[in-house]
């Protein structure tokens, strides 16, 4: 599963720590979420859409082999 | 939002100076054997201080850490998972290589001693799992 939370980070000017102390996570598990080295619970993506103001569609997106 | 799926219950993070403390005390414990401060004898210390370093490895063990999040817990779960089948191995294995190397090669582990080194794997295994996520 791909993201797009590096983007919508870089358009608000918002740092990993500042994303994670967001949501009440550690910055190293943004950091994973961003690098698809880990895939969030439904309610991690929840948040994270939330702080964006977008749906989970909009920053979460399938890939051919999921 | 109500959570349906509880995560494990762990103790909150003052626990781990009291694990800490727990294991300077069996250490301590040893020491005035050794020294011969304390007229018990060495093998009941010995096996008092096991128990002791073993309830604070526990404690360790089910301390929460300093940031604690799903990923942390996935992290936790899959040690959990890798001691476990650590310690099923090892009891598998062992009387393998008894028999083939001969009592010389490995003396025989006690269920304290399994236990104590499950625990080592388990941190191990967890330092490892969290510097590389």
């Amino acid at each position: 599963m791909k993201n797009t939370i590096k983007v919508q980070r870089a358009t608000r000017d918002l740092t990993q720590e500042a994303l994670a102390k967001q949501i009440g996570v550690s910055r190293q598990t943004i950091n994973s979420i961003e690098k698809n080295r880990y895939v969030p619970s439904t309610v991690l993506a929840l948040k994270i859409s939330k702080v964006f103001d977008k749906s989970v569609n909009e920053i979460f997106e399938l890939e051919e082999e999921d | 939002m109500k959570k349906i799926q509880q995560d494990l219950t762990l103790l909150p993070e003052m626990f781990k100076k009291v694990a800490f403390g727990i294991m300077v005390l069996s250490g301590l414990l040893v020491l005035l054997s050794i020294l011969k401060v304390i007229a018990i004898d060495k093998e009941i210390i010995a096996s008092i201080a096991q128990s002791v370093f073993l309830i604070s490895l526990l404690m360790l063990v089910i301390t929460r850490d300093k940031i604690e999040d799903e990923l942390t817990m996935r992290i936790r779960l899959k040690a959990f998972a890798a001691s476990f089948i650590y310690g099923v191995t090892i009891v598998i294995v062992e009387p393998l290589i008894h028999f083939l190397f001969g009592d010389s090669f490995l003396t025989g582990k006690g269920a304290i001693e399994l236990l104590i080194s499950m625990f080592l794997f388990y941190f191990i295994i967890k330092y490892i799992m969290k510097k590389s996520r």
